[in-house]
């Protein structure tokens, strides 16, 4: 947690410390300064710094120092001393240079350290150093305790113990200030933030930072990590995500024992397992790193990009030489120039989507490249970056100009692209301790295995010239290779592997450590946010990263509206229009048929006017019916001719006073006969006639339709009826009959009720026939609830209003009422209260 | 808030969104939310603009309220009311909660533009339709978790539903919602203030069923729960709950009257408490036309048992006996100034009072006598179900 909170501390001074640190020690770099440059103009001071990386003494003093951030960019300094002479020493010995990587400064010390160490090595092998610093972030920021146990693996720190505390002074004395040490891998980080402050200073320090913190820079730093982490993966044979960390780890001792312990404890795990198991774990790993960066960096899709770069490279290594020395010079074999270009790219991102772009950008043309070996010959620096602001045609654009450029520049474009790899690592951790560390030290790392160090060698001089930065990055780890070195003995493809692994972690390591950093500035938020850059380059977080991935695509797939947006507000027009158009109003049909009489028939198809009759027809033709009716009482006929009528006055859409007649006659037949249907077919028409025509039958119908209302018992409509009531119309007699029976209905007022029912005017009583059976089974059972002992039968025949007593002694029969024995002619009450409330 | 520009209310609807915080966009999407008032939001075109920032669904029902609050500056209701058709179409589409939950209000906008309109009974009508359909949507949500289902949306939709049902008069339309609501395990969870609203529906259209009890407790759960500061609606609570409750025999306090400006009940209730008949009619005539718009003078029109019974209660202090002649009770009646009323009529309100509860007694046809009983012959209206 120390190491946690020192590299919390650190990464705040990244951003400023680091900025002028790191463009110090940038400037070793030439290939570095051109990438700053071009990222931006920040790198002025990067020379300076740059030359002090070369002093590793002040430099590693500055980085243990780290608090302050002159200290870090010592440490950085230091780091990339650090990283130039592991570099140098993996270079040389690639075995013994990943050894020392995990154990002495990567691994053991401080993840946080390896991360400053990756800083160095970012440039040289930023994605070792890188990616196991970010493991280590990420445990730490994430969960330290889980962390413990990894760091005992990685302990492998045998190699690098002294280092794990010293480690990063190991290489360098200056490391020794263990105190730091343990900061050291805050130191490292430190140093990373030197590097990467550099370059972010550079590019733009504050941005960089505040994107980093964001999150943005995480995911920046997730590319990076991913490419070093993949590498350490490759290292740490099973575990990818802990391979990693295993690796950085190893890088971690190398740089700082800090956390070393842990961390040692895993690189020796590995170690132990690697040297044996290891360079199986090295074959497999980097083809799995090759595959999961290609396909798709499995471990995080963002750090796959680079990743995918760096495997692919180790592949076509691998491909040359032994799979453990493919996966070695994998990650370092990348060109400095190349990493630098990478980081140039990175750091030119502004967000995060950027960043994304770039890294698919990356990943398919430094597969490509580094597939058809160009990436080695391309002079990466003058590689044009990914049209990624343009953001138009970034995926496409951006491959083919770096493949043009690629192939332009042959040979040169190794070291270039490892330097511009190293300067985007740098950019996010530290460009200029990690270049100019990184050459060297791979060079020496690599040298362990012939075939490898030839590689190595030739590309580290192509990196060399290209981006110096690289040399110091793996300087750092060379102390920690050399210890690896002779482990190497034992296991130098494992070494090979982890030396790539280292290198790449270092890259990674150093995104890992700004991220860490960061994440060590807020240690929830930044767990968070180290899981998210560190998962992305361990793959453990991949999945998240390309779920958010999709999902970002998902919404710019959504958001393409193939046509312009148009709100369609006048769609609900049309409905109405053609509603309108269907209707008889809009297509006047005037008749020419002269039948007094037509049978009804349901129109199914458009009307043809030969068989509708006109108007003045159908005068005739009501006059016909009133008189057949009258005459004949034929419902049945009266009702097909009425309808008939009304057929025709609706297909030729006449609205007049005579088709309020004829609606008026035909619901009074209706009503008459007590056809429900028709009688309210008509009432509704009628409602809607009078609004347009005038009749002075509105009362009638109006009195029918509050009647019609008490038969529903439907209040609500009652009340609505009431409010549209005019007092003219209140005055109309039916009206007011109907209100006045309406009232009595109400409260229950059987008497008047019933008084009114005898009294009701034109057709009203008809209605009232519908209900009149039900109000006077009420109104009987509150009369034989009420009356005591008995109640004569006339007075409920007058109250209920039969016509005689037959029909009411038949009405109560129907009921069950029970009559007095000794009077038939008087109710028993009670007895028949009794068995209406039963029944 | 209120002068925001377009470009600053698209990328807090985008927040919004992204966030998914569905409170805020329903804000923002809402016609109550100070933003409407925005003339720089009154686009007549805002299409364009929202294409750019917001993604499909979005951006139409963006497009849409912003138009709306064009046309309603315009006071072009009918333009206004098709496009917030539009935004209302579209949470049907979009599976998403934070969306849903801008719909409720949305809805609400769209009632209140349909009001504008001419034919305003075919605009609530369709409204309605939509509005049912977003309703169907919710309830046969039955994926969701029960924290985002949409189900939480249905009782504002029945809120709105009742609205309109109660506008065009189609009550009958309420009882599948009433039914949803009541099978729904959620009834009780929903928002205060929603569920005030759902109990004012349910209790008015219980009192319309003449379900008096039911309507009691609605109502008064209803005003009980209602927010102080929502005077005008507890107003209207009252308005119902006043007539139920005095029908159940509790009288208001002319404080209360004088609270919520219903002085137009003080007669009315002075009237039911005296027995006065005459004054009850006349109050009743008085303001007939609030009562009647307030659909609820056939309500008070029963208050007049109520009366009667107080009135006959009278005359029976008055006689001090157990038998009281059905004469006495003319008398009575024809003091109040009710025509046309003979001994028949008196013996049916008798019998009615009877049969209902009111009066404990009976009637002797032979010596055309009301026989009540010795022991409270008049009982309290409140234990008279």
């Amino acid at each position: 947690m120390a190491a946690n909170a020192a590299q919390q501390a650190p990464t705040p001074n990244w951003p400023y410390g680091g900025n002028s640190s790191g463009e110090s020690q940038v400037h070793e770099n030439p290939e570095w300064e051109k990438a700053r440059q071009a990222l931006a103009s920040i790198s002025k001071s990067q020379n300076s710094t740059k030359t002090s990386p070369t002093n590793h003494n002040t430099q590693q003093t500055g980085p243990y120092q780290a608090a302050d951030s002159s200290a870090m960019q010592q440490q950085q300094q230091y780091y990339q001393q650090w990283y130039q002479q592991n570099q140098q020493q993996y270079a040389g010995y690639p075995y013994p240079y990943n050894y020392y990587y995990p154990m002495p400064p990567y691994g053991g010390p401080y993840p946080p350290g390896q991360y400053g160490v990756p800083g160095g090595y970012q440039t040289p092998t930023t994605p070792t150093g890188q990616a196991p610093a970010m493991p280590m972030m990420e445990d730490q920021s994430s969960s330290y305790p889980s962390q413990p146990p990894p760091p005992a693996t990685p302990q492998p720190p045998p190699q690098s113990p002294t280092s794990t505390d010293q480690p990063p002074p190991p290489p360098p004395p200056p490391i020794p200030p263990p105190p730091n040490a343990q900061y050291p891998p805050p130191p490292s980080q430190n140093t990373y933030s030197p590097n990467g402050p550099l370059p972010y200073s550079p590019t733009d320090s504050n941005t960089m930072m505040q994107g980093y913190n964001s999150g943005q820079i995480r995911p920046g730093y997730q590319g990076y990590q991913t490419p070093a982490y993949q590498p350490p993966q490759q290292q740490g044979p099973g575990q990818g995500l802990y391979g990693g960390l295993g690796r950085v780890d190893a890088k971690k001792p190398n740089n700082s024992n800090m956390n070393k312990g842990g961390q040692q404890l895993w690189q020796r795990m590995k170690q132990a397992p690697g040297t044996g198991a290891v360079k199986f774990n090295i074959q497999k790993r980097p083809y799995v790193m090759t595959n999961q960066n290609v396909p798709s960096g499995d471990q995080a899709p963002g750090l796959a990009s680079p990743t995918a770069t760096n495997p692919s490279p180790g592949s076509v290594a691998a491909t040359s030489t032994t799979s453990t020395g493919a996966a070695q010079t994998r990650p370092q074999d990348w060109p400095q120039a190349m990493k630098e270009y990478v980081q140039r790219c990175f750091t030119a991102c502004e967000s995060e989507e950027d960043k994304d772009r770039t890294e698919k950008v990356l990943k398919d043309l430094l597969q490509s490249r580094l597939q058809d070996g160009s990436a080695y010959t391309i002079d990466w620096t003058r590689e044009p970056l990914p049209d990624l602001k343009p953001k138009q045609s970034r995926w496409e654009a951006v491959p083919q100009r770096s493949q043009e450029n690629a192939i332009g520049r042959g040979g040169a474009i190794r070291g270039r692209l490892g330097a511009r790899l190293g300067n985007y690592r740098n950019v996010f951790s530290q460009r200029s301790p990690s270049s100019s560390s990184s050459h060297s030290s791979r060079s020496s790392s690599r040298s362990p295995s012939p075939h490898s160090r030839h590689r190595d060698r030739s590309r580290h001089h192509r990196s060399d010239s290209g981006s110096q930065s690289d040399s110091s990055m793996s300087s750092d780890p060379r102390f920690p290779l050399s210890r690896r070195q002779q482990k190497g003995g034992r296991g130098r493809g494992a070494e090979r592997e982890r030396g790539r692994g280292a290198a790449g972690e270092r890259g990674r390591g150093r995104g890992k450590a700004n991220r860490g950093r960061r994440n060590m500035e807020d240690l929830a938020s930044g767990i968070g946010k180290k899981r998210k850059g560190g998962n992305a380059g361990l793959d453990f977080h991949d999945p998240n990263r390309e779920a958010k991935k999709q999902s970002r695509a998902a919404r710019f797939h959504t958001k393409l509206r193939t046509e312009p947006l148009v709100l369609n507000i006048n769609v609900f027009d049309l409905p109405n229009g053609t509603q309108e158009g269907l209707g008889w109003d809009e297509c006047p049909i005037v008749g020419t048929c002269q039948d007094i009489t037509k049978n009804y028939l349901r129109l199914t198809c458009a009307p043809d006017p030969a068989t509708v009759r006109p108007v003045s027809v159908l005068r005739k033709s009501l006059i016909a019916v009133k008189t057949h009716w009258k005459s004949n009482q034929d419902y049945l006929y009266a009702c097909e001719q009425m309808k008939s009528i009304r057929q025709d006055l609706t297909v030729q859409g006449v609205r007049t006073d005579f088709t309020v007649e004829v609606y008026e006659t035909h619901a009074r037949i209706a009503l008459e006969k007590g056809d429900h249907e028709e009688f309210n077919q008509c009432q509704t028409q009628l409602k809607a006639l009078y609004k347009d025509c005038s009749s002075d039958n509105v009362g009638e119908f109006t009195a029918y339709r509050l009647i019609y209302y008490i038969f529903t018992k439907n209040s609500g409509d009652l009340t609505t009826e009431l409010v549209y009531l005019t007092p003219e119309l209140r005055a109309d007699p039916c009206v007011a009959h109907a209100l006045e029976l309406r009232t009595a209905w109400a409260l229950g007022n059987f008497h008047r009720f019933f008084k009114l029912y005898r009294n009701a005017p034109r057709m009203a009583a008809y209605l009232i026939d519908k209900f009149v059976e039900r109000e006077r089974n009420i109104a009987l059972r509150a009369i034989l609830k009420t009356f005591r002992p008995f109640v004569p039968v006339e007075y409920v025949q007058s109250s209920l209003a039969f016509l005689d007593l037959d029909s009411c002694l038949a009405f109560l029969t129907g009921l069950g009422v029970t009559f007095t024995p000794s009077d038939p002619s008087k109710i028993d009450c009670k007895v028949s209260s009794v068995s209406l409330t039963t029944s | 808030m209120a002068h925001i520009t377009l470009n600053q209310y698209l990328q807090q609807v985008l927040e919004a969104i992204d966030s998914r915080d569905g409170a805020f966009c329903a804000e923002m999407l809402s016609f109550k939310h100070p933003h409407v008032a925005n003339p720089r939001l009154q686009l007549s075109s805002p299409e364009e603009k929202c294409q750019q920032l917001l993604e499909p669904p979005y951006d139409e029902m963006v497009a849409a309220h912003l138009r709306c609050t064009f046309a309603v500056s315009n006071h072009d209701f009918v333009e206004a009311y098709k496009c917030q058709t539009v935004v209302v179409q579209y949470p049907l589409f979009a599976d998403d909660h934070c969306v849903f939950r801008a719909l409720p209000i949305i809805s609400l906008c769209m009632c209140l533009q349909s009001k504008g309109k001419g034919k305003v009974g075919d605009m609530l009508e369709k409204a309605a339709e939509q509005l049912m359909s977003c309703f169907r949507v919710c309830a046969s949500d039955n994926r969701a978790g029960i924290d985002d289902s949409k189900k939480w949306g249905m009782l504002f939709l029945i809120n709105q539903l009742f609205k309109i049902y109660f506008k065009i008069n189609k009550l009958h339309l309420c009882k599948p919602l009433i039914r949803a609501i009541d099978s729904s395990n959620l009834k009780d969870d929903y928002s205060t203030a929603q569920r005030v609203t759902y109990k004012y529906y349910v209790g008015r259209k219980a009192m319309f069923d003449s379900d008096f009890k039911q309507a009691e407790e609605y109502l008064s759960f209803s005003f009980t729960h209602c927010h102080r500061s929502c005077q005008r609606n507890k107003r209207l609570i009252l308005i119902y709950l006043l007539p139920v409750k005095m029908l159940l025999g509790h009288m208001p306090t002319h404080q209360l009257l004088k609270k919520y400006d219903l002085m137009q009940f003080a007669d009315v209730t002075k009237a039911v408490s005296e027995g006065n008949l005459l004054l009850l009619n006349e109050a009743l005539v008085k303001h007939e036309t609030f009562f009647i718009r307030c659909g609820i003078f056939l309500i008070l029109e029963k208050l007049k048992i109520i009366t009667y019974r107080n009135l006959f209660k009278k005359v029976y202090h008055l006689l001090k006996t157990h038998q009281l002649p059905l004469d006495a009770f003319l008398v009575a009646l024809k003091m109040m100034k009710v025509e046309d009323v003979d001994i028949d009529e008196v013996q049916c309100i008798l019998a009615n009072l009877i049969y209902m509860g009111h009066i404990k007694g009976y009637i002797s046809h032979q010596h055309q006598k009301l026989v009540v009983s010795k022991q409270n012959p008049f009982p309290p209206l409140s234990s008279v179900s």
